[in-house]
């Protein structure tokens, strides 16, 4: 478990280095995912930018000058869901979360935000970077 | 275990070959592994959207379960080997696959393979497809068994999948990376991904046109009344098809039909915790081999005997 609090500056540090040591993200395309995308956890918003399947920056609060594809948003709790070592059904992984979200109308899930072809262009390494917050949060 | 590969030079007991079926006027070449005794009961299996039997592996490897049944597992046409028919030209349309093709297809391998009184297992596509069988050909099996069964599943039936500046095998597998339960063990659940990948262009969608699109069985489950005892299993994870999808279903059929919620498993038992379906699936077939058992409605790790680790504590 992550010594740090969730979503602090000292925890997206270490996630940055999880993902930059990712085996899994320096391979089968992984290492062409460029898109830059955000994460809205509660009222609180960090871009990760991605530059060759690795975090370059994480900025909080970006602004007007700040670019991005897509995203995920949802409330503290869910992002607490789904970073758990065994996540609960339905907050596991995003697809889960976004569908219970988009099709069956819940409420409590995550759901995926942005240019739908990008998200889908680059879904696995981008599916890959949300796990990977699970990994730095159990660490 | 039912995962670890045979040694070198060591011959799997499992079968493959071809056989011809006629679907709707063409002739198709079709693809199926088996084990077990001729003269056992046969199981036919059917495998989930743009996949093929290979899902089903790892309960032809079996020893078990292909004691008493003659385990079979057969690739739809233009899935896995079985290939699309040389006498049409299937390039020049979209592949897609209808309620009512889907159950002549199954229905037509069953009778090609001269099968009597079949038990039917399918997952996805293939759970859902058990209230068509059951509706349209009531007295063709001796059990139909619905894995991640809903009345409907809206949701997926996406052009992106057939989209030429996306890639198809990247998404067909990973947009069902999250329908797993994380409690399986990572190389069945990256085994399916992979199987996944094998697909062609246009498949998965395909058959999604039937998962979402042209199966909805709402207000019609009164029609659903085979001579047989159905069993709809759905697993905890599973987001598109939840137990309480299944409970629906099952209430929906009447009497003759069971609902169990899979604790800590999701879309694709069969695979991606081949261990732990195989312990759940145990009840259902000694209920249909006629033994004395009482089928729970609700089956977890603990239950059945399997230490896995992070599993959800019992009710």
């Amino acid at each position: 478990m992550a010594t740090t609090e969730f979503a602090s500056h000292e925890w997206w540090e270490s996630y940055r280095e999880t993902v930059n040591e990712d085996q899994e993200m320096k391979v089968r395309g992984h290492d062409n995912f460029d898109e830059n995308f955000y994460v809205e956890i509660g009222n609180s918003m960090f871009l990760i930018e991605m530059d060759g399947g690795e975090v370059e920056n994480v900025v909080p609060e970006p602004g007007v000058n700040d670019v991005w594809s897509f995203g995920v948003e949802g409330s503290r709790e869910a992002w607490e869901e789904f970073v758990q070592e065994y996540p609960p059904a339905h907050n596991n992984e995003i697809i889960a979360s976004d569908y219970r979200t988009a099709v069956k109308g819940e409420d409590g899930h995550l759901e995926l935000k942005g240019n739908n072809k990008k998200i889908w262009q680059n879904f696995r390494p981008f599916q890959r970077a949300l796990d990977l917050m699970r990994e730095t949060q159990q660490s | 275990m039912t995962i670890k590969p045979p040694e070198h030079g060591e011959k799997e007991p499992v079968t493959g070959q071809y056989i011809g079926v006629e679907i709707d006027g063409v002739n198709q070449r079709v693809y199926y592994e088996e084990r077990g005794p001729e003269d056992g009961i046969p199981l036919i299996c059917q495998h989930t959207a743009g996949n093929h039997g290979q899902e089903w592996r790892h309960i032809l490897a079996d020893d078990e379960i292909t004691e008493d049944f003659r385990v079979i597992a057969y690739d739809l046409p233009h899935h896995g080997k079985s290939l699309p028919p040389t006498t049409q030209d299937w390039w020049e349309e979209d592949y897609t696959l209808t309620e009512e093709k889907f159950a002549e297809t199954i229905v037509s391998i069953a009778d090609a393979l001269d099968l009597e009184d079949p038990v039917y297992m399918g997952s996805s596509i293939g759970g859902n497809v058990v209230l068509q069988l059951g509706d349209w050909h009531p007295d063709r099996f001796r059990a139909l068994i619905g894995l991640e069964c809903g009345v409907r599943s809206p949701g997926y039936y996406l052009d992106w999948f057939h989209h030429p500046e996306v890639n198809i095998a990247e998404i067909s597998a990973y947009s069902c990376w999250g329908l797993m339960a994380p409690h399986g063990p990572e190389e069945t659940r990256r085994e399916t991904m992979h199987l996944y990948e094998q697909g062609s262009t246009g498949l998965f969608r395909g058959d999604l046109f039937y998962y979402s699109v042209d199966h909805d069985y709402r207000g019609q489950l009164d029609q659903v009344n085979p001579e047989c005892p159905v069993y709809v299993m759905n697993g905890e994870y599973d987001f598109a098809t939840d137990p309480a999808d299944a409970r629906e279903v099952a209430e929906g059929i009447g009497d003759q039909a069971t609902a169990i919620e899979m604790k800590n498993i999701g879309h694709f038992p069969m695979c991606e915790n081949p261990d732990l379906f195989l312990k759940y699936l145990k009840p259902v077939l000694d209920d249909i081999k006629g033994e004395d058992v009482d089928v729970p409605d609700e089956m977890s790790p603990e239950t059945v005997g399997v230490d896995l680790p992070g599993a959800t504590a019992d009710d």
